[in-house]
């Protein structure tokens, strides 16, 4: 009799906990349901954008920035209540990544902060404007990883992958590399949801599949396009200190306020690891465009080429997170580098008040 | 007439084997249709490559075996660390299920197989295999065990595997996290219930060998169920698909052109952890089971068999072969050990195949991965764990190889298993059993350069306390030349002596007896120099 009450107790407490992990599984989706049921509080910037391309239910869908810009009435399929709510989650994502204007950052934006792991980097920091970077007048700027020209380009041959990437999977590069994250399922939400968003940006833009648009990608400074002085990590310090200190705070750790983010960091714990292409000894060129481009905030286009590739190149060599793939011995290394040179560089730089060597600051500026 | 008198005896012995004869096929059957699901599962869910891969693999890796391998218990054929090896180190350079891969794991199994030939022709490379020892071996199966259950997490959930390579602890919490809050409910329930069947049918004796067949069933049934009530397109259960390209034979080529060479380069580290995972598990399987039976095989046979095997397969379309325990463990149970047994449960699965495809094409894959669920947990043994947690020296190499398969990658891993299986060695005989009885220094061990160290510690203390010390080395199995230096300058230095009772004085005579018939017989200056080494012992 013991015998048989031990074999049942083995048989029963495993499929018990099985049973246990299926109500579990059936709850969080019944969880997941009523998340993506309930009615989207938007951040300001998306009220913003999404009225003005004036998304709404319906049977058709004509943007008013076309029609405005070039008198054409392109009807489209129009959405339905549940697609505009997944726009609207896809467009907080992008504008709120870390949740900060959230009233409850898990339920608004689900799952988006579990896949960072830093405390800083949001995707609207790189896809500025939202993901639709636009001057005054309306139109969209070379170069300014628009998430819609993107789009038109997924399923096409990534030049440095040399694959063939589906746009889910360049947002599982930005989560790994760029934002220093986790890895989301294919199938998650926060990819459906960015995918819809992106989607409907291209609509509202009339953007074509297959098309290449200027404004995809960053307009990429090569060492041939500067007067080939060579990247230089001495003048690129000086440039730093001068030009973006004020924000980024020294060692380019970033600036919190307040609890809020004030400035993101550019190397420490919450930055973009090194194996993000805007790691500058990865890929050098991505780095200096989105410098020259869109910094210092309200001066963009100031810098010069080579200004750009120096400070890029003095930006990449603070230290920052390893790579997933590069192994548990450079995970060390990083971590060690990045608890133990910040004081160092501190107490050095109190020490020696260092001044940036004014020779060099002319030079470069010339 | 005497012809036709032996005919007539020959048959009524082929009439008198007839029952033995119906038990080979029975054993046959069975091996045949064990074998099956797991082949489709270990190439679908683990190696991303399409089911035909797995069965032959288990047809013709199997049979290639059988013929080449002397041992009578052997079962080759498809691999799960294998598989999953194979999965590991092709996710990054192509995409699962493309032609680009399928040639690509083709051109793996090839590099494996001529690595195994190496291993074979450089006899030393090959007795290296001896030094893995047992708690490695098993460090590294409970850690794929865990590998394989995080692994099929996704599909057992119904949802796309991620394609990324490095697989940290996080991504198989992630990966849970996503069955439980985006997974398929449907898949999952056709999980659950094969997994559940199969462990409750694991429990009971009779049932055991059938188990993964009866859990496919049940899973299968029910996902029949739900496609017919609800229709494929709202259960979205994926299926294994079509099997129609199953033939009697399936001829390839492993892709070996100019445009492939960066990868065919790229993937050479994952064909030496293959070439090694499987070298391993043929020679462990095989020391393991042939102590079990009493029986003894030479391992070089088995690399033999397997390299060979692995050097065709890739022409029939099949995954790498190599020893598969639990097939073993159930043929040696069957009680029935010939390798014309093994030979022709290959030619049945052939036959099954041929006539079941249209079933199999209907196998859903949360089922498979619930099999390898089940599979991997079953790799995880509290009886294989237990009796290396006894001695804290294996108790660290076990845990260190266990967590270095969860944190490195498998090709990490082995080296990681290596190196510690040879530093553990070495680190046992660099710490002979040394006693100061009286004036006798008794060393139990080896005296070398690794154990000088400790030796003379000890060595040094009996010094100072003893006058007239005598060390005993009649328990020394090995000296080496450091060693001998090391006996002669404490000789010379102090006043020690030397006590070997292997060389008593009869045996101590008849040395020199020998010694001067060599004096006598190649001139007196080597003799001399023999008799002056011997006398400084």
């Amino acid at each position: 009799m013991p015998q048989f009450a031990r074999k049942l107790a083995q048989i029963a407490v495993p499929v018990l906990a099985l049973a246990g992990l299926y109500v579990l599984a059936v709850h969080k989706h019944a969880q997941r349901e009523e998340i993506r049921r309930a009615a989207v509080t938007l951040t300001p910037g998306c009220t913003e954008k999404l009225a003005r391309y004036a998304l709404a239910a319906g049977p058709q869908y004509v943007s008013p920035y076309v029609l405005q810009r070039t008198g054409n009435r392109i009807g489209l399929q129009g959405y339905s209540e549940e697609d505009i709510r997944a726009i609207q989650r896809g467009c907080n994502i992008i504008d709120d990544t870390q949740g900060q204007l959230a009233k409850d950052r898990y339920r608004e934006r689900w799952t988006a902060t579990r896949y960072i792991r830093g405390s800083h980097l949001s995707c609207d920091h790189c896809h500025q404007g939202i993901g639709d970077k636009q001057d005054a007048a309306g139109n969209r700027l070379k170069g300014s990883i628009s998430l819609a020209a993107s789009w038109t380009m997924s399923d096409m041959y990534d030049r440095f992958t040399g694959l063939i990437l589906p746009f889910e999977f360049k947002q599982m590069q930005c989560f790994i590399n760029s934002s220093n994250g986790y890895k989301p399922n294919i199938a998650d939400d926060v990819i459906r949801d960015v995918t819809a968003y992106s989607r409907f940006l291209t609509a509202a833009l009339d953007l074509r599949i297959g098309n290449r648009y200027d404004e995809q990608g960053t307009d990429e400074i090569a060492a041939s396009d500067t007067q080939k002085q060579g990247d230089d990590y001495i003048r690129g310090e000086a440039l730093y200190k001068q030009k973006c200190q004020r924000c980024h705070g020294p060692q380019g750790l970033g600036q919190v306020a307040e609890g809020k983010l004030f400035a993101p960091a550019l190397a420490g714990p919450n930055s973009w690891n090194m194996q993000s292409r805007n790691y500058f000894n990865y890929v050098s060129t991505i780095l200096p465009g989105f410098i020259c481009r869109n910094m210092p905030l309200g001066q963009e286009n100031t810098l010069s080429n080579q200004q750009c590739r120096d400070i890029a190149y003095y930006i990449s060599n603070l230290p920052r997170p390893a790579g997933d793939r590069q192994g548990p011995l450079v995970a060390l290394r990083q971590q060690i580098m990045m608890t133990v040179m910040p004081p160092l560089v501190r107490i050095a730089e109190t020490a020696t008040e260092a001044e940036p060597h004014p020779k060099l600051v002319l030079e470069a500026d010339q | 007439m005497r012809a036709l008198a032996l005919a007539l005896r020959n048959q009524a012995v082929l009439w008198r084997q007839l029952p033995a004869i119906n038990g080979h096929l029975v054993v046959a059957l069975t091996l045949a249709l064990v074998t099956l699901p797991q082949a489709v599962a270990f190439s679908v869910t683990l190696a991303g490559v399409p089911p035909h891969f797995g069965i032959y693999a288990a047809i013709w890796g199997v049979f290639f075996c059988a013929l080449l391998n002397p041992s009578r218990v052997f079962h080759g054929g498809p691999n799960t660390a294998m598989s999953a090896a194979i999965g590991v180190t092709l996710l990054p350079v192509a995409a699962p299920f493309g032609a680009e891969y399928m040639g690509l794991a083709l051109t793996l199994g090839l590099m494996t197989g001529l690595i195994q030939l190496l291993f074979f022709l450089i006899r030393p490379l090959g007795r290296m295999l001896d030094l893995i020892s047992e708690p490695v071996i098993n460090g590294m199966i409970c850690g794929i065990g865990l590998f394989l259950i995080f692994k099929s997490l996704t599909t057992f959930g119904g949802l796309p595997v991620n394609t990324e390579v490095e697989w940290p602890l996080w991504i198989a919490w992630h990966s849970l996290l996503a069955v439980l809050e985006i997974g398929n409910l449907h898949a999952v329930e056709v999980g659950l219930i094969t997994l559940v069947t199969c462990f409750v049918a694991q429990q009971f004796e009779r049932l055991r060998n059938w188990a993964i067949l009866l859990g496919i069933a049940a899973g299968t049934a029910y996902s029949e169920y739900l496609n017919a009530s609800l229709g494929l397109q709202n259960t979205l259960i994926e299926q294994i698909g079509n099997l129609s390209s199953i033939g009697l034979i399936h001829p390839s080529r492993p892709l070996f052109n100019q445009d492939s060479m960066p990868d065919v380069v790229a993937i050479v580290p994952g064909a030496v952890t293959l070439a090694l995972l499987g070298l391993f598990q043929t020679t462990a399987a095989m020391r393991r089971m042939s102590r079990k039976t009493g029986g003894f095989t030479d391992s070089r046979k088995a690399i033999f068999s397997d390299a060979v095997s692995n050097c065709l397969l890739p022409f029939l379309s099949s995954l790498p072969t190599c020893a598969s325990f639990n097939r073993m463990w159930l043929v040696h149970k069957l009680g029935i050990h010939s390798r014309v047994t093994i030979a022709l449960s290959a030619l049945l699965l052939l036959l099954l195949v041929l006539f079941l495809a249209r079933w199999i094409a209907i196998i859903p894959m949360p089922a498979m991965a619930a099999v390898i669920i089940l599979l991997g947990a079953n790799m995880i043994k509290w009886q294989d764990i237990r009796p290396h947690l006894k001695s804290r020296g294996e108790a660290v190499v076990f845990m260190a190889s266990f967590l270095s398969v969860l944190f490195l990658d498998l090709f990490g891993a082995v080296i990681v298993g290596s190196v510690l299986a040879i530093a553990y060695s070495k680190w046992e005989q660099a710490n002979p059993n040394i006693s100061l009885r009286g004036n006798v220094l008794k060393i139990r061990g080896n005296i070398y350069f690794g154990s000088l160290p400790v030796i003379e510690a000890t060595y040094h203390v009996a010094i100072a306390r003893v006058d007239n010390l005598v060390i005993d080395f009649s328990e020394c199995y090995y000296i080496d030349p450091e060693g001998i230096r090391w006996l002669a300058a404490a000789k010379a230095g102090h006043k020690v002596g030397f006590l070997d009772r292997r060389s008593g004085q009869d045996r101590r005579a008849a040395m020199e007896a020998r010694a001067a018939n060599d004096e006598r017989r190649t001139g007196p200056r080597r003799g001399k120099r023999d008799r002056r080494q011997r006398s400084e012992f």
